[in-house]
């Protein structure tokens, strides 16, 4: 016989179980009980929306052979939710819906101890394209209006906005320097107060999500001057985007899908990622994409590791040029 | 004429049986929502979404908003029985309700609130019916230098709850107002009193203080003597559980003083109704004959806040379906629910589901009716609580904060801070330290810093935004009427007595 | 009783005071590494740098008003310190629950702790005490584990 030392007879053991591997690969996955599906956001945010109409979509579709259980992890944004995740290694019935928030909190808060790194990327379901809107009897009708009015004044005129990493902010500061212009940022902590204080003329210019704004165009008392997204949306035909209007900055897309904690085993990646590929295919989620507004983003798990990678890399150079404190 | 038409329309939906069975169910949901501590209607309209897809929306929507409103008034009830605020909101009916449940008047502090959320719950859905769309547009017009106004407003009112010492109530303010601004700044995104830890950059949670202080507080304190002096006397007969008319004279004022400051407050997106209690119970207090009694039982203490965070229910459904912007975290979940169900939540909802919000506001007059007619007769059988010895008592406090806190957040970093807190409000009491400016530093701490710092960078620094605005103007008048106020009657007393003594 | 309660007011006041001046110290000191006024408005440090400075202000107002109390004062009497003791040792005890809680769960912590309360702050006997804990374990587990399906802590036993 050979004489095998310790490390190769692993050696040749660990070979030997993955060359029965395509068998486990074949004993398919199925979930046995309620599978979590984790939220950072409180009831009613967009992350959570976005997971219950998931939830739904499943059931209705007989997706998969379990329902959705929505667990809301609100705190620090993103961050209590990212360290549940975290110590949910091997759990292989807790999901979770990350954002771009997810990717870009660990970038400058130093007291986040774990990042989507650390997590097994499972699908992106959707990019969630933005308007520049500004009050329908304010003087600008297209963003070169607004822009040129910033540089007649700078500093005076007004966005209101989440929090200033938020991509709002982060458009805006694309924009600005590109365009050598200065407006200022007024953060707002709620979708609600951001349209109010735009709706009361108390700021100029809002980055707003089509579905927030959908209504107000329609009643007549916003008016859009540009589109945040790699082609024009189906509702907004004749907006041009900002590529179309010669703003050449990077599309920042607010991003949603789908990851799990560290240590899953590859037939139960596979699993999830055919579900949420089914899902993606469906009528209602096509439906739902529409009504939304929004632009159909499935990448599968190698895909959206790479995606991941690359959207952090990019955030990181942004934040720094916006003058963020990056740690990460 | 339209609004009548309207609202006989609304009546044909809600009084259908399918309908007022769900209109019940989620008016007695709320109410037991409201009773724990912990456990809120964001949350519970939240898990129970899914049971609403089947139905229409209206249906849906009348049961949701009960569960809503419902809560408003079960969030009295622990409060004046256990000074455990069963909702934020329900923090100040402690001051004077558990007081009155200490003296013997449980069941008519109970009755009280009950009454005083009836009619002011009602003047709220009359507000929504005939005021709505007028109200949206002047509420659009409150912006961050009002909000800080209102703010200031708020603050003005520890003038009034100071009761003896004012260094101390202020001192309770400021420590108030740093907890509050733990956690993440919105605008620069620094982490301010975070020490480090995860678990502090969303600041800490209000519940988790005003169970610990008031709650855990007043038992370390009571636990200092061992058994009799302390037990609560228990009023006995029906007489004794409701409140007498002469009380309910005394509530008057209270009761429009609440119907109206909640429904104005509930209007503005993002001030909440915790922030309308404080103000009309400070307003009571102001125009009270008998200030200092406040914070010992008095009526009027009960049925102001009361009354306020049931109107104010009223009010935060103006901005939602007027204009589909949502002004607080259950209004938000209101709002996808509508978007859920495949509706378009803006301008012109009501325009094109008229039968959506008669149906609604119908419901709602039939809720209000609902609720008083289940909370009354519970009366004497929550008041029966109160006959359990103390060291039954006690326990089942420890256990209900506990529990109320958990399940709200699953952390035990939260548990650790109510105990922490409990020592404070023990501490607080024995060195005579008042509460309530506290907690009221803690609620509007945050929301003032952020509408100065919006207002000044909106006038890119100039601080007369801050009072060239007339209504920001008005309510900064009214604090400084406020804060002089006890001046005032400190200078009149003085002048009686020179009076006096020179004749 | 009275003079007791003046007394340990007057040197309460005087070491909440001591302490509050420290606390606003520290805030002041701490917002002086933030930002004070940005181009934008005022800073993350605007605030805590006011209210620090006014919690150090009020606070050394307490001190010095306790101490001239003091002086003006007939002789301070001892505190009730085993009051203040059966107080601190019901926290210590809730405390020490809160910790408990992660590893033996929810309901046998509430029971223990029950249990030691009625046996030994309040002198009843053992038959209350046990009658008393259990009853409130189940009570809690039935409506709010059972009934509202809500999520307490869990320990080994499941309970």
């Amino acid at each position: 016989m050979l004489d095998l030392s310790n490390s190769k007879k692993t050696g040749m053991a660990c070979l030997f179980i993955y060359m029965l591997s395509p068998f486990a690969l074949h004993a398919d996955f199925k979930p046995t009980k309620p599978i979590e599906c984790v939220v950072h956001t409180g009831p009613g945010g967009g992350s959570d929306v976005l997971a219950r109409f998931i939830a739904q979509t499943v059931e209705k579709e007989n997706l998969s052979p379990v329902r959705f259980q929505i667990n809301n992890k609100t705190g620090g944004s993103g961050v209590t939710a990212m360290t549940y995740m975290a110590e949910k290694k091997g759990d292989t019935h807790t999901i979770a819906v990350f954002t771009g928030n997810w990717l870009i909190t660990p970038l400058t808060r130093s007291e986040t101890k774990v990042s989507v790194k650390d997590m097994t990327p499972i699908a992106r379901l959707v990019l969630e394209p933005a308007l520049i809107a500004v009050k329908s009897d304010a003087p600008y009708k297209t963003l070169k209006d607004f822009i040129e009015a910033a540089k007649k004044s700078p500093g005076m005129l007004k966005q209101s906005g989440g929090s200033s990493t938020s991509r709002d902010n982060v458009v805006r500061q694309l924009l600005m320097k590109s365009t050598g212009s200065n407006w200022t940022f007024i953060s707002f902590p709620g979708g609600g107060e951001r349209i109010s204080a735009l709706l009361g003329g108390h700021v100029n210019v809002m980055v707003i999500e089509p579905q927030e704004a959908g209504e107000h165009i329609r009643a007549g008392s916003l008016r859009v001057i540009a589109q945040i997204a790699e082609k024009r949306l189906p509702g907004f035909s004749n907006i041009p985007t900002l590529k179309e209007a010669g703003f050449n900055i990077p599309n920042v897309p607010q991003v949603r899908g789908i990851v799990m904690s560290s240590g899953i085993p590859v037939d139960v990646i596979s699993y999830y990622e055919n579900l949420f590929y089914r899902l993606s295919k469906t009528a209602t989620w096509r439906k739902y994409l529409e009504d939304q507004q929004f632009e159909d983003g499935y990448q599968k798990s190698a895909e959206l590791s790479y995606f991941i990678d690359g959207y952090t890399d990019q955030m990181r150079e942004i934040l720094k040029e916006a003058g963020a404190k990056v740690i990460r | 004429m339209e609004i009548l038409s309207g609202l006989f329309n609304g009546f044909s939906i809600a009084l259908q049986p399918l309908n007022l069975l769900w209109c019940f169910a989620g008016v007695f949901l709320g109410t037991v929502v409201g009773i724990m501590p912990g456990l809120g209607p964001a949350a519970t309209i939240a898990m129970l979404l899914p049971l609403t897809f089947g139905m229409p929306p209206t249906s849906g929507l009348i049961m949701l908003a009960g569960i809503y409103y419902g809560a408003k008034y079960g969030g009295s009830t622990t409060a004046i029985l256990l000074n455990v605020p069963g909702e934020s909101a329900s923090v100040v009916t402690c001051l004077d309700g558990y007081q009155m449940a200490r003296n013997g008047r449980a069941g008519a502090a109970l009755g009280i609130a009950a009454i005083s959320s009836f009619v002011a719950g009602t003047v709220g859905v009359l507000g929504l019916m005939l005021l709505a769309p007028p109200l949206a547009k002047i509420a659009l017009s409150f912006s961050s230098p009002e909000y800080f106004a209102l703010m200031i407003l708020g603050l003005a009112m520890v003038v009034l709850l100071a009761g003896d010492s004012m260094i101390k109530a202020l001192l309770a303010m400021l420590f108030g107002l740093w907890i509050a601004s733990m956690g993440i700044d919105l605008f620069t995104d620094a982490s301010r009193f975070t020490f480090g830890s995860a678990e502090l950059l969303d600041g800490i949670d209000f519940v988790v203080v005003a169970i610990g202080i008031f709650a855990l507080g007043e038992v370390f304190a009571n636990m200092e003597m061992q058994g009799g002096a302390s037990l609560l006397p228990v009023p006995k007969g029906m007489r004794e559980l409701l409140p007498t008319m002469a009380e309910l004279k005394a509530c008057r004022f209270a009761f429009f003083n609440g119907s109206v400051v909640g429904f104005i407050i509930g209007v503005l997106p993002g001030a909440g109704s915790t922030i309308a209690s404080f103000i009309s119970y400070g307003l009571e207090k102001a125009v009270s004959k008998h200030p200092e009694k406040f914070g010992t039982g008095v009526p009027e203490g009960v049925a102001a806040p009361e009354g306020a965070n049931n109107s104010e229910t009223g009010g935060a459904l103006v901005p939602l379906l007027t204009l589909g912007i949502p002004g607080s975290g259950t209004t938000a979940i209101l709002l996808a629910a509508f978007v859920l169900w495949g509706l378009r939540p803006g301008p012109l909802m009501i325009q094109d589901n008229p039968e959506l919000f008669w149906g609604l506001v119908a419901s709602m007059y039939v809720g209000n009716v609902m609720l008083l007619i289940l909370n009354l007769p519970l009366i004497p059988l929550f008041a029966q609580i109160l006959k359990l010895r103390e060291y039954i008592l006690y326990p089942i406090i420890f256990g209900i904060s506990i529990v109320g806190i958990y399940t709200s957040s699953s952390s035990f970093f939260d548990c650790w801070m109510l105990s922490l807190f409990g020592l404070l409000g023990y501490l607080m009491r024995r060195l005579d330290y008042p509460t309530a400016p506290l907690i009221l530093g803690l609620v509007l701490g945050d929301s003032m810093e952020r509408a100065l710092r919006q207002s000044l960078m909106m006038s890119q620094g100039d601080l007369s935004i801050l009072y060239h605005r007339p209504i920001a103007a008005t309510l900064l008048f009214i604090s400084l009427l406020l804060v002089c106020l006890p001046l005032f009657r400190n200078f009149n007393q003085w002048r009686i007595r020179a009076i006096e003594d020179n004749g | 009783m009275l003079s007791n309660k003046r007394s340990m007011l007057i040197n309460g006041n005087f070491i909440s005071g001591l302490v509050l001046a420290a606390l606003g110290s520290y805030i002041f000191t701490q917002a002086l590494n933030w930002d004070y006024m940005t181009i934008e408005g005022p800073g993350p440090g605007f605030f805590p740098y006011w209210y620090g400075l006014a919690m150090v202000f009020l606070s050394l107002l307490l001190v010095a008003s306790a101490i001239l109390e003091a002086r003006t004062s007939e002789n301070p009497k001892t505190v009730n310190w085993s009051e203040v003791g059966r107080a601190l040792s019901a926290w210590l005890l809730f405390s020490l629950s809160v910790f408990l809680m992660k590893y033996l769960g929810f309901l046998i912590v509430l029971s223990a702790l029950t249990w030691f309360v009625i046996k030994f702050m309040y002198q009843q006997n053992q038959k209350i005490a046990i009658t008393t804990a259990v009853g409130i374990s189940v009570g809690f587990y039935f409506i709010f584990a059972y009934a509202l399906q809500l999520n307490l802590p869990v320990g080994p036993l499941g309970l």
